[in-house]
């Protein structure tokens, strides 16, 4: 049965567009499940539809066909306003270049998504504050984003993601634009995030070693799950892994 | 979200672009400084002209030699104003006086001070029936045979330059005035001068008119400034206002177009009409100084969106609808008009007080205006500066609340 007991749920995902006269399959029918709670890595070469899912699974974007299931409920065909309020409540997105707005101060990056759900301004004072706990930049407060290392920047678009307490954390690359050290920090910030608030992290990611230490990664290839790794996922090591080819996942 | 929320989130943005956000404002000021300025500007030149022709009678008609409207000459023919004029409209249906008159000009000399004056010969016993609030200040009109008497208004006798009398009554003044007089067969113009003795000296009215003129007898001014008989104008009394359309019928009647007839009320609508076109052409650059304003908004709030469009992206990837990303630029847009029209309105008030003291609206004569503004005017500037800044808003807003966030996320 379609969304029992997972969190996430793709059901045949298409997704084609014009680029001029040629038509581009960017997703050519992807199946998958994800478990609640799950951190998982989609990896693959450029080009290899990556973002497209990502974007699909956050409700950006509409597929061509195909049906997404986020807690059993299909959200390829809802509205403007629906999907917007989806993303708000269900949804915390980390992108690569942080897109953290530099005039406000960092508090106020943190509280964006909790303004247009409506929260009052006196809980999101203390949400801020205990995130910003959380991700260890509690003295940083009234500093502007521009004012912060790369690292401390995707701290706080971390602490932005988790305001409205979403089931679900969407990151794009997450330590793409940082040093090695700094990225291996962000990656155990990421772990600590799924242990302590439970959520299902879906991580888009070049980098192998942040990969590894998911408990499973997708490997996709022109727009199709090409093959796909489970490990026994614990305290924030892989213990058991193999990969299995999806040849059904092509179409 | 709250109000609270959304203008917090619009003013800063608004703050995050100083320097063109305050020239967008500037655009906003400019345009409902000068609507403003020229409103007060009109509301006070109307104001003007009622007070002035306010005093004359509502029963009062000036006949002219000739028929002039709106400052242009309607026919070639002149009609030359003579006793007989005055014996044939004193026998038309309605007519109670008929007071003729003649004008010229002179410099009043009194100890060491000197001012300029028109002067009006005119039978000053029935004054009153002109202006019928004129009343003395002291001492008395010139009778009809005195021709040595002068009446003086009451700005000429106190002007707003002197801390002391410029002449007092029972003082001896003198005149200095040119006619043109033949001199060896050629038409010469010739220096004269004639001392005077002050009988009178008229209370305020409120008239620049009345209050800066001198006025002698009819006969005198006749022979000074060598008349010859021939009026300047005539002062028409009639039964009543009632009677103005007839009477003014019955001079028509017998001279034609080659006579002037007009009532206050026709020459306050004349000069309101010169007034207005003049208003109205200074209030069209006032509009079209709005509309740049307007286009400005457009051009800074859309400027604004291109450069926030990653901003743009986050917001509608984290939750934010069209209509709050729409309601959040046009936010910025009332605020600019608001703050512009605010200071505008200030700015215009201020300004119309500078714009009548360098302005040579007095033509030469010293004349005070006062602008007036109107509060429904005042709220219609305003509404309109506010109105027109939200729909400037509209089109750079529209363009952010349909942007694709994944398009807009990925814009470098």
């Amino acid at each position: 049965m379609s969304g029992d007991g997972f969190a996430i749920e793709t059901v045949d995902l298409k997704k084609t567009y014009l680029m001029g006269l040629v038509k581009v399959y960017a997703l050519r029918g992807v199946s998958l499940k994800i478990r609640h709670g799950e951190v998982v890595s989609i990896v693959g070469p450029s080009g290899s539809g990556k973002s497209t899912l990502l974007n699909m699974l956050g409700a950006l974007d509409t597929p061509t066909s195909g049906k997404i299931l986020i807690d059993g409920r299909d959200i390829a065909h809802l509205g403007e306003r629906s999907l917007a309020k989806f993303r708000n409540k269900k949804i915390g997105f980390i992108f690569q270049s942080y897109n953290l707005i530099d005039r406000s101060k960092v508090t106020k990056n943190v509280e964006l998504p909790a303004i247009v759900a409506g929260m009052p301004k006196k809980t999101r004072d203390k949400r801020v504050h205990e995130l910003l706990d959380l991700v260890g930049l509690g003295d940083k407060a009234d500093r502007r984003p521009n004012a912060l290392s790369g690292g401390e920047q995707q701290r706080v678009a971390i602490a932005r993601a988790l305001i409205n307490d979403p089931a679900f954390i969407l990151a794009d690359e997450p330590t793409g634009n940082l040093d090695s050290k700094t990225g291996e920090e962000i990656q155990n910030l990421l772990i600590r995030v799924n242990h302590e608030k439970n959520a299902t992290i879906v991580i888009v990611t070049h980098n192998v070693e942040l990969a590894e230490r998911t408990g499973r990664i997708l490997h996709l290839r022109d727009g199709a799950v090409e093959k796909e790794r489970v490990g026994i996922f614990s305290q924030g090591q892989v213990r058991e892994s193999g990969w299995d080819v999806m040849a059904e996942g092509r179409s | 979200m709250t109000a609270l929320d959304l203008v917090g989130l619009s003013f800063g943005a608004l703050r995050e672009r100083k320097m063109r956000s305050g020239l967008t404002v500037l655009m906003v000021i400019i345009g409902v400084a000068l609507m403003t300025s020229i409103n007060g500007l009109g509301g006070g030149m109307n104001n003007f002209i009622t007070e002035q022709l306010g005093t004359l009678g509502a029963n009062v008609l000036i006949v002219t030699p000739s028929n002039m409207l709106g400052g242009m000459q309607q026919s070639g023919m002149q009609t030359k104003l003579t006793a007989q004029t005055v014996r044939t409209i004193e026998r038309i249906q309605g007519v109670k006086y008929v007071i003729p008159f003649f004008a010229g000009a002179g410099t009043l000399k009194s100890g060491g001070e000197t001012k300029t004056v028109s002067v009006l010969g005119i039978d000053q016993s029935k004054l009153v029936h002109i202006t019928p609030k004129i009343t003395l200040e002291s001492g008395s009109y010139v009778s009809l045979g005195d021709s040595s008497g002068m009446l003086l208004g009451y700005s000429i006798a106190h002007p707003s330059n002197l801390n002391k009398p410029f002449a007092v009554t029972g003082q001896t003044v003198s005149i200095e005035f040119s006619i043109v007089e033949i001199q060896g067969g050629v038409e010469k113009l010739v220096l004269k001068r004639k001392a005077f003795l002050v009988r009178g000296v008229a209370s305020e009215l409120g008239t620049q008119d009345v209050d800066s003129m001198v006025s002698v007898s009819l006969a005198q001014a006749n022979a000074m400034f060598a008349k010859g008989g021939v009026y300047d104008g005539i002062y028409v009394i009639t039964n009543g206002p009632d009677d103005n359309d007839r009477v003014e019928a019955g001079i028509t009647k017998v001279y034609g177009k080659n006579i002037g007839v007009m009532s206050p009320k026709a020459i306050a609508s004349t000069i309101q009409d010169v007034m207005g076109t003049f208003i109205g052409f200074l209030s069209a650059i006032g509009a079209v100084s709005m509309f740049v304003g307007a286009v400005g908004i457009i051009t800074t709030l859309y400027t604004s969106v291109m450069e926030r469009t990653r901003e743009i992206g986050l917001l509608k990837a984290i939750g934010y609808t069209r209509e709050t990303v729409l309601l959040m630029f046009l936010t910025e847009s009332f605020a600019i008009g608001l703050l512009g029209a605010t200071l505008g309105l200030i700015f215009g008030v201020v300004g119309a007080y500078v714009l009548i003291g360098v302005m040579p609206l007095g033509f030469g004569q010293e004349i005070s205006i006062s602008p007036w503004f109107s509060v429904p005017d005042l709220v219609q500037v305003f509404l309109l500066a506010c109105g027109l800044s939200v729909l400037a808003g509209l089109y750079p807003a529209w363009r952010a609340s349909t942007m694709n966030p994944i398009t807009a996320l990925k814009k470098e």
